[in-house]
């Protein structure tokens, strides 16, 4: 992959145009992007779990969907978008591995992940307009101001954009 | 208990648990391929959750991995994790000692369910070596599961069930190597345990 802005789990990154975001190796994690075409601004965070504990503080908001997507809505705002613009692409959230009758429920992590994001860009009143989640498989993304597109890459299936 | 708060103790006391466990697996896995298998050093040590996905390799490398659940008295996930080609080699040396080829004409599927057996072997052993030392007799561990994938995204799965229970994650593996010239045939056994099932595990070793 070429250079760009790498986003670690639970990071959220913001670039202004011309700026790429990277993360590598996806699994049960969301890459959740939030951009304005227009004011040409676009942030990532790389979210782990679907909900913080309201009891505890926890030093970086992108590590679940309830604290990434307001914070990537702040960044954003900050950085010139306007709420009304704003898009969403997400990639991830797969099961790595399938295990029939196990009763550890964390298994489908990804897919808790996957809704919960949804659910918050949902009630943040931002339009999803792209997304691959689930399935077995992990993901690398990548997501360019040039051309606002989410590439995702898969071992042995390639890249596609959405 | 915040991992913060594990002392060395309690760290030696979980490589000697890891030490003992790997000791069986290495024997098994010996028996299974009919050649010798050495242990490294168990690795036992407290890392940030941020940092486990590229701890061990770039996220984008090819590795192939067999995961099992244990339950009962001390729950946790066991993952055996491999390089792909290593994953293969593997592979072949069960089909050259049970059956004398090294089955590299056989279906996909089929090579599959033997490194799904070989995880199964090894990570049994391993848990139920963990299981006598602390006088338990209820651990039964799940079908294993499969995955050929990005190694990132495996130990992403890792760092997400420390992530439950803080900011730190307790990474704990041992190295099994097949031991023959001109090879490097090897793997990794990690110990994931449920977020609580550490406190259970060191109480009834006495150290906590």
């Amino acid at each position: 992959m070429e250079k760009g802005q790498h986003v670690g789990m639970a990071d959220t990154v913001l670039v202004k145009h011309p700026g790429k975001l990277i993360s590598l190796g996806l699994g049960s994690c969301i890459g959740l992007v939030l951009y304005d075409e227009t004011a040409k601004v676009a942030a990532m965070a790389h979210i782990m779990l679907p909900e913080s504990r309201k009891d505890k503080d926890t030093p970086k908001p992108g590590k679940f969907a309830d604290t990434a997507v307001p914070t990537l809505i702040d960044m954003v705002l900050k950085a010139g978008a306007k709420k009304d613009r704003l898009k969403a692409k997400m990639a991830g959230g797969s099961q790595m591995f399938n295990v029939p009758g196990s009763k550890s429920g964390f298994l489908a992590v990804g897919t808790r992940n996957a809704e919960e994001t949804e659910k918050n860009l949902k009630s943040a009143g931002i339009k999803l307009v792209g997304s691959d989640t689930g399935g077995n498989k992990g993901r690398s993304v990548e997501f360019s101001t040039d051309d606002w597109i989410l590439v995702v890459k898969t071992l042995g299936t390639g890249k596609q954009g959405i | 208990m915040e991992y913060n708060d594990f002392s060395p103790l309690h760290l030696d006391a979980i490589r000697e648990v890891v030490n003992i466990g790997a000791g069986n697996a290495a024997t098994a896995l010996s028996e299974m391929l009919g050649k010798p298998v050495v242990m490294g050093v168990p690795d036992v040590e407290l890392v940030s959750i941020y940092e486990v996905s590229e701890r061990f390799g770039p996220p984008e490398d090819f590795v192939a991995a067999v995961y099992t659940h244990g339950e009962g008295t001390f729950p946790c996930n066991l993952i055996f994790i491999q390089d792909e080609e290593a994953a293969q080699g593997m592979v072949d040396a069960m089909f050259i000692s049970r059956m004398n080829t090294d089955g590299r004409d056989f279906p996909p599927e089929m090579r599959d369910s033997a490194l799904s057996e070989l995880g199964n072997i090894i990570l049994s052993s391993f848990l139920n070596a963990v299981s006598r030392m602390i006088g338990s007799e209820s651990i039964s561990i799940s079908v294993p599961g499969v995955a050929h994938d990005m190694l990132g995204a495996i130990l992403e799965f890792v760092a997400s069930i420390f992530a439950q229970s803080g900011e730190l994650a307790l990474l704990v593996n041992t190295t099994l190597k097949l031991d023959q010239e001109g090879t490097d045939i090897k793997g990794n056994i990690m110990m994931v345990p449920d977020p609580g099932a550490l406190e259970i595990l060191l109480s009834k070793l006495g150290v906590l």
